[in-house]
């Protein structure tokens, strides 16, 4: 090529100022939709945040996260991790079996011990020596069907469980792990389907000495649904579809929301969510620390109480036919020791509900 | 400023490069200046401060040295701005080194000072001595403005992490600089390919030596798994730097020195030294070595100038006992093949390659660690010490899923990339097609460099000893 050098030059040259533009003019945004996550706003300019490096921090943060045409160039990145590096996971993220998923591992007994100090904690303090059942179930998240087998790290799920469930041997424990596989999870995020587990929650209420058997209406949300791995992977791959359950007994519940400790009446599924950043938390309104939802259509006069993490908040509508009244309590937004200034603890059944990825993460757990 | 961030790629650098190619000919000095300082004062602005009050101290003691050229009051002026030079070292990056052993020794409880490392000190202490030692012995000319000495000193493409580039090297380009289509285009294509070696290659195994050293499920294998990657992370993010400063250097119409030269291909520790970080090796060789009389002087003497170097050489990478193990663990090894099997193992290349691997492989396990307790826990590590097992489900894991990377690592740090381009090259009849090839590959390296900073993906800065 005549004048290779200055044709190198000139391309180069011109890409880099192109993206330079681009990264000056390109439109900013506050939050990623991809990430489910608020972006770094433009630091404050003034000589304290310039000498106190303050400046500089914020504006690395801010560029970055406002590149433009990001969620691209993470998939350029993600992309060139598998098939050119040969990578098996992404940050952590692996494809495999149609799922994205998260490597979950190692087994992190401090956070083991934590949990189990939590759950010995309400025990102690409001259960033991009342007239309650007390339950337990351990979710496996999707890396109990598929890292293994596809060769990813995986904890021993099994011997994770066994010894959970020694630990807290004052619990009885109803084992969900045979009535599940990998198809009832979405494939993009870290969640089980409703429309999937009514025979799961049909066996937990049997467990527990109730029936739950109903019949539903299964309703589609036309919104995609971008799973949390979806994003946080940049993998190009077809979001999900989430599928809710209706029937009579669950329009006709009084449910109350207490995020604030004060009681705000709600519905089972919450639309504006459903339409929101992350639709899962349609289900129960996702994030709240106390629900109570009751039914005057029950069966019985049993009580409910679940302490949970996010896989109940579409497990508990489903156990709603067998009970008047289930109260929600999740210890991430509440602390443990207030629980009892919500719930007078008699005659009720117990259960708790948690996933594996939140007992070896149980920090959050207050 | 990193270079490998996206603040210095499209905020900076474009930036810089307007200004300093629409400045006329007098200014373009002065941009380069105030850029570097902008540079400088990004990380930490309160050390642009010192940065400056070195350079004032470097044009001040050359002038002098110049002005009593033949006195022995120039000499005078030459060990003061020498002892002034490493004494702004010492205090900034030694201090606490002397403090806590002083404690040790003593059972004192002096406190420590605990102060920021001002980012590249080393270089540019390094490359103020060397200006004002050169200005005493006349093999350069005394540098009357101070704004080009000052512009040596800052110039950002070399600041932070080398090349130590001397002054005699760039005396005459501080001046008179060429630029030309030709010197742009083989800078674009060094900065990109350095940026690559940075972003893609050192990083990615940056990612696999964290992950090792936060792992409870640690074994042997894993052990030379870490520090086969720890090895080439340390050489693509290095030599990666260089070739960026070597390029923004011809962007900018200098010419730096080459600072590696595929080290791990070497067949003797001694070959090792020659194509690792030549820069420094070549600094120590005419500032320390020889002015200590080199090896032109009675064994015991040698023996002493050679402790001596290699002592001060690993005391320079780091203020820790494990830095200065290291470079004396090198010093010994140099010794052992000068006087004993040297021409032995050039005779065996095949043997001396891996007589190489593992003896800097062990080097390199000493230099990971932050002290030299942990050193010797991950030495033995490396050996099964500690009742670690042979090889724990974490290494087969991280085996598969970094293996790929090592191998491209593997065949870049030796010359059959390069010389399978040039081959390339010659085996296509359409010169302009492998251009246009060339080009392609470079801006698709630029897209890739750039997804893998807009993720957010791991970024170190390891230079921060420096």
């Amino acid at each position: 090529m005549k004048n290779k050098s200055k044709v190198l030059t000139l391309i180069i040259g011109i890409s880099i100022f192109l993206i330079t533009l681009l990264c000056w003019t390109f439109p900013k945004q506050e939050y990623s939709e991809s990430e489910r996550r608020p972006l770094a706003e433009k630091p404050e300019l003034s000589i304290g945040t310039i000498l106190s490096g303050e400046f500089m921090e914020g504006f690395e943060k801010y560029v970055v996260d406002h590149f433009p045409k990001r969620d691209n160039f993470r998939r350029v990145k993600a992309l060139f991790s598998e098939y050119v590096f040969n990578k098996k996971d992404n940050n952590s993220l692996y494809f495999a079996d149609g799922h994205i998923s998260k490597i979950e591992y190692p087994e992190n007994i401090e956070m083991l011990d934590h949990a189990q100090e939590r759950f010995d904690f309400l025990y102690d303090s409001y259960l033991k020596d009342k007239n309650v059942n007390v339950y337990l179930s351990i979710i496996p998240d999707k890396n109990y069907f598929l890292a293994e087998k596809n060769g990813y790290l995986s904890i021993d799920y099994d011997e994770f469980i066994e010894s959970f469930k020694n630990r807290v041997d004052y619990m009885n424990y109803i084992d969900l792990v045979p009535l599940l596989s990998i198809d009832d999870f979405y494939r993009t995020d870290s969640h089980w389907k409703q429309e999937n587990i009514v025979d799961i929650a049909e066996f937990v209420a049997e467990s527990m000495g109730t029936q739950a058997k109903s019949q539903y209406t299964v309703n589609t949300l036309e919104k995609p649904f971008s799973g949390v791995y979806l994003g946080q992977s940049a993998l190009p791959v077809e979001p999900d579809t989430i599928k809710y359950l209706t029937n009579d007994i669950l329009d006709s519940c009084k449910v109350n929301y207490y995020d604030t400790g004060m009681a705000v009446s709600g519905d089972i599924y919450n639309m504006e969510k459903a339409m929101g950043k992350d639709p899962y938390e349609m289900f129960l309104s996702g994030t709240t620390p106390l629900v109570t939802i009751e039914n005057e259509k029950a069966s019985s006069e049993k009580e409910l109480v679940v302490f949970r993490d996010s896989y109940a908040s579409s497990l508990v509508p489903l156990l709603v036919p067998g009970y008047s009244k289930i109260t929600v309590v999740d210890i991430r937004y509440m602390q443990s020791n207030f629980v009892g200034n919500f719930i007078d603890f008699d005659n009720q059944d117990v259960y708790f509900m948690y996933s594996t990825t939140l007992l070896n993460n149980s920090l959050a757990m207050h | 400023m990193l270079f490998s961030s996206i603040p210095f790629l499209y905020y900076f650098l474009p930036v810089v490069l307007i200004l300093y190619f629409l400045a006329p000919k007098i200014l373009k000095n002065p941009v380069l200046l105030i850029s570097s300082l902008v540079f400088y004062g990004w990380g930490e602005p309160k050390y642009v401060f010192l940065m400056i009050a070195t350079v004032l101290e470097g044009y001040i003691f050359g002038l002098l040295i110049d002005k009593f050229r033949g006195k022995p009051s120039s000499k005078i002026f030459m060990i003061i701005s020498v002892l002034l030079s490493l004494a702004g070292l010492a205090y900034f990056k030694y201090a606490d080194f002397f403090i806590s052993n002083f404690n040790s020794v003593t059972g004192l409880s002096v406190p420590l000072l605990r102060l920021a490392l001002p980012i590249g000190i080393s270089f540019y202490t390094f490359q103020i001595l060397s200006y004002t030692v050169d200005v005493y012995r006349g093999s350069v000319a005394v540098q009357k403005n101070p704004v080009n000495l000052a512009t040596y000193i800052a110039l950002f493409p070399q600041l932070i992490a080398g090349p130590i580039v001397r002054y005699a090297d760039v005396e005459v380009q501080l001046t008179k600089r060429e630029h030309s289509f030709d010197k742009t285009a083989e800078g674009c294509r060094r900065f990109i390919l350095g940026l690559s070696k940075k972003i893609l290659i050192a990083n990615t195994l940056g990612e696999l030596c964290e992950t090792f050293l936060q792992t409870p499920d640690t074994s042997v294998l894993y052990h030379w798994l870490f520090v086969t990657a720890y090895m080439q992370q340390i050489y693509f993010d290095f030599s990666g730097y260089s070739d960026m400063a070597i390029g923004l250097g011809k962007l900018l119409g200098f010419d730096f020195m080459e600072n590696f030269n595929y080290p791990f291909i070497a067949g003797s520790i001694t070959e090792f030294w020659r194509r690792w970080h030549i820069s420094l090796g070549s600094w120590f060789r005419d500032y320390v070595y020889i002015p200590l009389g080199g090896n032109r002087v009675k064994r015991a003497r040698l023996l002493l100038n050679i402790f001596i170097v290699w002592f001060v050489t690993g005391f320079w990478h780091g203020a820790e006992w494990n830095f200065i193990i290291w470079g004396l663990y090198f010093g010994i090894l140099l010794t052992l093949e000068k006087f004993f099997y040297l021409k032995n193992i050039e005779r065996h290349r095949f043997l001396g390659h891996i007589y190489v691997l593992f003896f800097v492989a062990i080097s390199f396990m000493i230099f990971s660690a932050p002290n030299m307790t942990e050193a010797v826990v991950r030495l033995g590590g490396m050996f099964g010490q500690g009742g670690i097992p042979f090889a724990s489900a974490e290494f087969w894991y991280q085996l598969k899923n970094y293996g790929f990377v090592l191998i491209i690592a593997g065949i870049g740090a030796t010359p059959i990339a390069k010389n399978g381009a040039y081959w390339l090259q010659s085996r296509i009849k359409k010169k302009a097609l492998f251009d246009v090839l060339e080009i392609i590959v470079l801006l698709l390296l630029i897209i890739v460099s750039s997804g893998y900073l807009a993720d957010g993906s791991f970024n170190p800065f390891l230079y921060f000893r420096f």
